[in-house]
């Protein structure tokens, strides 16, 4: 039986979960995630309490694994990605680039770009066995920034997820010959966990989603939708992409 | 994993009497999709249209009704004509001096033109009932550019990436997605029959998955965007070329 292993899949409403539900239906899934509260609500998953942001226990954790036929990385965001800050909600305020502390730099890189680094770099010596597919998760962020006063997000978060972008194009040149196939999704606003934790918190129209108005569709995306166009990134309807982006945003922003 | 909300819906489909767009027809019906073929050629239960008429489009209309999915797939390099429905491909490359005004008006016509009158017709139809998908056919060569197929398809096609965008912030409020797929070297029966552009095993030996594609592997994004895992992507141009070009 083929093997997935998701990043980021522990936390309630969250993109990372559907995906690991989904995919649990014809695959074994391996979830790592810091956040183990979660882990009791995905019975049908091996979880494992795993910080994606070291890369030792990444190597360890993977390289233990049998086989790896499906990569998912959505372990990511802006707050509640280490352990110092796991439970502590978003964090209120603007972060740029030319405001944010060292520390969040870091933080927010670790867990965004490098955690998928690490994992991808673990991962590659079992995908390349038999041939598989990675997905990434970036953002809209990524193409067009985090405009000054929003909040929920980051500048940081932005330019690691660019990172994301183009560690999706590389691996895919390194990896296409052994049959691995390496795409990337961009969300806009998704109506997951974190949204509904952020706009708990900040003023209406102020949060990372902005007016809907400004969203051709009207709409912020679902977690469902997201999971799906993922998922289908993991299979054979997708045969013959590789390097991809996929923009998922209710035609906010075309690349 | 299948594919979820194709079953029992309705999709038009343009340019299907061969390659991707008879394997479009073909992948759409075996997820139970009903299907309304379409193209200038005459082969099967097709309905005959000449999509740059639009008197042409009105009576497709008349027979389609409301679709659900529009996949306007109709095009190529080489346009048809109602004497000539299935034109050779070229044998060698275009370029400028190759091209007289009367082959690049037919070429904007067949491949950008035909998309226009199509949308024109059937997106009204989709914003009375507030739901739809449109998905058009771009190209590798509006991507990064061809040293093949000439420049008035590339146009044609870079035309249709902008219509794409600008009909999904249109018709974004009525709950329509309006996207594009650049194919890049499919190995179509056409094609092959061609050997177009001389395409060499280094060349497919070069492109990060090793092989040409199949008419199947777009026919899988296209049901992808029109399923559930397409409903929030709109304005979208979706690259599939085995890594040959990444995109933006």
């Amino acid at each position: 039986m083929k093997t997935a292993v998701v990043t980021g899949a522990a936390k309630p409403e969250s993109i990372g979960r559907e995906v690991a539900v989904r995919l649990s239906k014809e695959m074994n899934v391996v979830v790592l995630d810091l956040y183990d509260e979660g882990f009791a609500s995905l019975p049908e998953c091996k979880c494992i309490k795993c910080d994606v942001s070291d890369p030792s226990s990444v190597e360890r954790i993977i390289s233990g694994l049998d086989r790896v036929d499906v990569l998912v990385n959505c372990v990511g965001g802006s707050w509640e990605i280490s352990k110092e800050d796991l439970r502590a909600g978003p964090r209120r305020g603007f972060r740029g680039l030319t405001n944010c502390s060292l520390e969040d730099w870091n933080t927010i890189r670790g867990a965004n770009l490098d955690s998928v680094f690490y994992c991808c770099r673990a991962a590659a010596p079992l995908l390349k066995k038999q041939g598989g597919a990675i997905v990434n998760v970036a953002s809209v962020a990524a193409r067009k920034g985090i405009p000054p006063g929003a909040e929920g997000s980051s500048g940081p978060y932005a330019v690691a997820k660019a990172g994301v972008m183009g560690l999706t194009r590389q691996l895919a040149l390194e990896l296409g010959g052994f049959g691995v196939r390496v795409n990337c999704v961009a969300p806009g606003v998704i109506a997951s966990g974190r949204l509904k934790k952020v706009q708990a918190v900040t003023p209406k129209g102020a949060g990372p989603e902005g007016p809907l108005k400004q969203i051709p569709m009207g709409r912020v995306g679902t977690v469902a939708e997201t999971a799906a166009l993922i998922v289908a990134l993991c299979g054979d309807d997708t045969a013959y992409m590789t390097g991809v982006t996929v923009d998922i945003n209710g035609a906010s922003y075309a690349a | 994993m299948p594919l979820e909300g194709l079953k029992g819906k309705k999709a038009l489909v343009t340019g299907a009497a061969s390659g991707i767009g008879s394997s479009i027809v073909k992948r759409f019906r075996s997820e139970g999709v009903q299907v309304f073929a379409t193209d200038i050629h005459q082969t099967g239960d097709l309905i005959v249209a000449d999509l740059t008429d639009a008197d042409h489009i009105e009576k497709l209309a008349a027979e389609v009704g409301t679709p659900d999915f529009v996949l306007n797939v109709a095009g190529g390099p080489v346009a048809p004509t109602r004497r000539n429905t299935l034109p050779d491909m070229p044998k060698a490359s275009s370029v400028l001096e190759d091209i007289d005004e009367l082959q690049w008006a037919a070429v904007i016509a067949a491949n950008l033109t035909s998309a226009f009158l199509v949308c024109k017709q059937f997106a009204p139809r989709m914003k009375a009932r507030k739901s739809g998908r449109i998905v058009n056919f771009a190209s590798i060569a509006a991507r990064r550019g061809s040293d093949r197929v000439g420049v008035h398809y590339a146009a044609a096609k870079g035309g249709i990436i902008a219509l794409t965008k600008t009909l999904a912030l249109e018709l974004g409020p009525f709950g329509i997605t309006v996207n594009a797929i650049a194919p890049g070297f499919i190995r179509t029966p056409r094609i092959a029959e061609a050997n177009w552009g001389n395409v060499t095993q280094a060349f497919i030996d070069s492109l990060p998955l090793r092989r040409a594609g199949k008419p199947e592997d777009i026919a899988g994004v296209a049901a992808m965007l029109c399923s559930e895992a397409g409903g929030y992507v709109s304005g979208a141009t979706i690259d599939v070329n085995g890594g040959l070009y990444f995109g933006p």
